[in-house]
């Protein structure tokens, strides 16, 4: 029999019952932005939130108290999306100008510029030693970088449509890259072969994927509003979550591993959906914002969710639960 | 079939050769000759060829001739017409003023814009003034006909109108030979004193055949003219206040001299001013912009090329919605090559980027008597254009009033809680404090073993020399061993080794300079850097004071100086008894206190730049504190607590 996708996630249990529901409630809004946020993470030591946004900064925030802490200046396009290193010293992120930029947060000054992509670049991720950089473009490519040098090692000629999600997995072998065409794909990251193709929907563009923490399964999601788990090595999907809405927007989805196991995603229609792993149900829906909710990020001890919205609201929203 | 005379085909039998009377040449013209062998034109109706001698036609007038009819069939069918090329190649020949056939077909000629210029060019005011008054000026939609066999006595300069892409050659602005001085256009340029920016030809001289419609310059009673023809490119100052009027009068001008040829003068224009809707040059226009020049705001005649208010539903603001968005389709779909519609992009920024550019348009068109007010407090004043305030003082007040409404509340949002990252810095602070302390102490650690060490120095000068102890050196030195020089690689005796590397290396480091732009100025330190100044590269000597081997010359040793270098037994420990060998003789411990000096500089010079390092570090988490709370940053960001009793995420454990 299969394993259970939940079984499979390292615990941190906070108390002995897994409890049906968390009871996430906002604490805390942040203003800043002046234009529509694109992304938001939390930095692996759980102490910063970075946000990028339309209008061309990144802007870090206390992870704990909302506070302000530093804008990073820069590009010259909007920022599509932003990523942290695992020593959360860097970051690195993908705009619109064709370039990616690594960042040092201490001094807030960017330390390269890589170039090389032909259109805009739409999503990055480091990988987990951090030597590593991966980027999906909307040139069709899936280009990795090295960040010491800042060179680009390899270009995978990865699909026929724009890439909208890369990631590494958590060994750093692997890494997962969805686009609109419909397919999903997995690289070995050393080589750069193509070691196994998804055909998520034939029709439908893949809008994200994640690797789960433990690395079996993938997370990917489509543009029907539809969230699915999958085994990707025997090419089945074990998961479909459903409910939301997502029919235009590349939302961000994330596994919430710190208290009950949950699926959490943005959605078209200013709700933040959260679902339980196994049984698919959505167990919660957090009000708040008023335009697409375009990113949601789960904190890696707490139990903090960070939401971020679009140019109707341009606001990040923090939101903690018990459990 | 054209016209062109030059090249006569054997004909076919003409309306004139009625009799085919067995002759072997056909026969042609009103002479009934065969004759073949001279200029012969053909009639693009009757098909009949004419002598050019017998009709009185040259060549050369017929080069310039594209449609030709006899007179019989001219006068059999008065449509027919002569009709005339308007080629570069065009010449004027004295011979025709002549009024014969060729005249009355000149009298069919159009001559409809009695263009002053033309007149002028033309020379002779009777003869062709004459001619003009007799041509009826035709309406046709053709271009107008040039003056090909108009006679002139002297000829003028034989204006060559190219013909481009933009300029027909043959309508009445391409023929104007000077720039009118008064049009917007003109006003850009370098000779009317102009920034040539716009960089156009005069409005005056636009072709009203083939130059962009927003270019071109219509007279206020023709048809309607789409205002953003005066407006320069977007996102330039629109023309100040001073600007309507010279062009105005201009405009008067042109409208006396329009009356002249009166329904001619239109009907070329009209046809060809079919104003494009949403040419990408249009779809900036303001609205609003366009209805202050419509209401004459400037003066009281407003701008003539402006003046026609039909078409304020032309460009009413919902065809300029209609027009931004055909912009940004089209704009869209140029970059997607298949089906990547603007739905797949996580945002608009296309829009976005339209909207940052419209909205300084916006302010920048409107005018005086319809600006908005000045947004300062209690200013009843209009704003200045391509501005919200009348003044920079309402500016500042403004901001002022802003600051203190808003600030006040952010500061105390910012305090409810307690904010995290200063408690990291506290902490990094303390660290550093820390870190600095004890770099202080290890300086004076330093200072302590450099008087120690002079002290040693200044006691062994004192002593006397004994040269008899020791005068051999307990040397089972090799003599034959030799050991060769690190620095010039030459075979060496090991005896004098030490010396002649000591000497060695001072002779090629003195060759080098080691500098930097700034003198040493640290409090407490007696002696650590040269800092000599080389005025060559202008820095200042960065080796050890008592090593540097360019600046400082080694003293010459008195011949009864002892050596008094401490010896050591076993390497570390100290007999506290002295080397007694005169200096010049020892060695073994030859620049003994040169390189001990050294070494406690050294250690020194490490510990000042820890402390600068810690200075820096300090610094940059000072600022980063002050900054954190600063003006700026609470302005413009805001961090809201929905639950006022959970100020900090953490759960207590992690703290």
């Amino acid at each position: 029999a299969a394993e259970e996708p939940g079984a499979a996630f390292s615990s941190a249990w906070r108390r002995e019952e897994v409890p049906e529901k968390p009871n996430y409630a906002l604490k805390l809004t942040l203003v800043g932005h002046t234009a529509a946020v694109s992304s938001v993470k939390f930095s692996p030591d759980g102490e910063w939130l970075a946000s990028s946004s339309a209008d061309r900064v990144i802007i870090i925030w206390g992870a704990y108290d909302g506070k302000y802490k530093k804008t990073l200046y820069g590009h010259n396009l909007e920022i599509s999306d932003v990523a942290w290193s695992s020593d959360s010293s860097c970051l690195v992120s993908a705009s619109d100008d064709k370039t990616l930029r690594i960042w040092d947060v201490r001094s807030g000054k960017c330390l390269k510029t890589l170039q090389g992509h032909n259109d805009y670049v739409f999503c990055c991720n480091f990988n987990p030693a951090s030597t590593l950089i991966v980027s999906g473009s909307f040139d069709e490519s899936v280009k990795i970088w090295e960040v010491k040098t800042g060179k680009c090692l390899k270009t995978l000629t990865a699909h026929s449509d724009p890439v909208s999600a890369v990631h590494f997995n958590s060994m750093g072998s692997l890494i997962v890259s969805g686009s609109y065409d419909g397919l999903c794909r997995i690289w070995d990251a050393a080589s750069g072969q193509c070691l196994k193709t998804l055909a998520v929907d034939d029709n439908l563009p893949v809008s994200f994927v994640k690797f789960s923490p433990n690395g079996k399964y993938i997370l990917t999601s489509t543009l029907d509003s539809t969230l699915k788990l999958w085994d990707y090595s025997r090419g089945r999907c074990l998961k479909t979550y459903t409910g939301h809405k997502n029919e235009k927007y590349c939302v961000f989805a994330n596994f919430s591993v710190t208290g009950g196991k949950w699926i959490v995603s943005g959605s078209e229609d200013n709700l933040v959906y959260i679902w339980n792993i196994q049984t698919k149900e959505i167990v919660q829906k957090l009000q708040g914002h008023t335009d697409v909710v375009i990113a949601a990020a789960c904190h890696p001890t707490e139990n903090i969710i960070a939401s971020a919205a679009l140019e109707n609201d341009k606001t990040i929203k923090l939101w903690m639960s018990d459990y | 079939m054209e016209g062109d005379g030059s090249d006569p085909e054997p004909p076919d039998a003409g309306e004139d050769s009625k009799s085919e009377n067995g002759e072997n040449a056909p026969i042609y013209c009103i002479c009934r000759k065969p004759d073949i062998n001279c200029f012969m034109i053909g009639c693009d109706s009757c098909n009949e060829w004419f002598h050019g001698d017998c009709i009185r036609i040259t060549e050369k007038m017929a080069k310039a001739i594209r449609e030709w009819y006899c007179r019989e069939c001219r006068e059999k069918d008065p449509k027919l017409e002569i009709r005339y090329r308007h080629k570069k190649s065009r010449e004027r020949d004295g011979n025709e003023r002549d009024s014969s056939e060729p005249r009355d077909e000149g009298g069919g000629r159009k001559r409809p814009v009695p263009d002053p210029d033309l007149q002028r060019r033309a020379g002779s005011g009777t003869g062709v003034g004459a001619m003009l008054a007799r041509g009826s000026p035709s309406p046709h939609k053709s271009s107008p006909q040039p003056l090909v066999v108009t006679p002139s006595q002297h000829h003028q300069q034989q204006q060559q109108i190219k013909r481009s892409a933009r300029m027909c050659g043959e309508c009445e602005a391409c023929r104007r030979t000077e720039d009118c001085g008064h049009c917007d256009f003109c006003r850009d340029m370098k000779k009317f004193g102009g920034p040539n920016k716009i960089r156009q030809k005069c409005r005056l001289r636009q072709c009203q055949l083939r130059a962009r419609e927003s270019y071109k310059y219509f007279p206020s009673s023709l048809s309607p003219v789409t205002p953003s023809e005066s407006l320069p490119r977007p996102r330039r100052p629109p023309p100040t206040q001073q600007q309507p009027q010279p062009s105005q009068k201009l405009g008067r001008i042109r409208e006396d001299e329009g009356a002249v040829a009166s329904s001619a003068v239109k009907e070329p224009p009209e046809a060809t001013a079919t104003p494009e809707p949403l040419s990408d040059e249009d779809l900036t226009l303001d609205p609003d912009l366009y209805q202050d020049f419509c209401a004459g705001a400037f003066d009281d005649h407003g701008l003539p090329w402006m003046s026609d208010t039909e078409e304020s539903p032309f460009l009413d603001p919902a065809l300029r919605k209609r027009a931004v968005k055909v912009k940004h389709v089209k704009r869209r779909e140029k970059k997607s090559e298949k089906k990547k519609e603007e739905r797949y992009k996580r945002h608009r920024q296309k829009q976005k980027h339209k909207d940052k550019w419209k909205h300084p348009e916006r302010a920048d068109a409107k005018d005086p008597a319809s600006l908005p007010q000045c947004l300062g407090p209690g200013c009843v004043r209009a704003a200045q254009p391509g501005s919200k305030y009348c003044s920079d003082d309402c500016g500042m007040k403004l901001a002022a009033n802003r600051i203190y409404e808003i600030l006040p509340q952010r500061i105390q949002q910012w305090q409810q809680s307690p904010c995290i990252a200063e408690e990291h810095g506290k902490k990094l602070l303390e660290r550093i404090r820390r870190e600095q302390q004890s770099a202080r102490t290890r300086l004076q650690e330093m200072e302590r073993r450099f008087h120690e060490l002079e002290a040693i120095i200044l006691r062994a000068k004192q002593q006397a020399v004994r040269e008899d102890e020791e005068s051999n050196e307990n040397d089972s030195d090799d003599t034959d061993l030799q050991i060769f020089c690190v620095s010039c690689g030459h075979p060496i005796n090991p005896r004098v080794a030490l010396r002649h590397m000591e000497r060695c290396y001072a002779k090629y480091e003195s060759q080098t300079s080691f500098g930097s732009m700034y003198p040493t100025r640290i409090e407490g330190a007696t002696r650590l850097f040269c800092d000599v100044y080389n005025p060559q590269s202008k820095t200042y000597c960065k080796r050890l004071q008592v090593l540097c081997p360019e600046h400082s010359r080694d003293p010459k040793v008195p011949a009864d100086e002892v050596c008094g270098c401490p010896l050591v037994r076993d390497v570390f420990e100290l007999t506290g008894d002295f080397c007694r060998l005169p200096k010049r003789q020892c060695n073994r411990h030859y620049c003994w206190e040169k390189l001990r000096r050294a070494e406690v500089d050294l250690e020194r010079v490490r510990v000042w730049y820890k402390l600068d390092e810690l200075f820096e570090q300090e610094r940059n988490v000072r600022t980063a504190m002050t900054n954190r709370a600063g003006l700026l940053a609470l302005m413009l960001h805001q961090t809201i607590q929905h639950d006022p009793l959970t100020t900090d995420l953490r759960s207590s454990a992690d703290r």
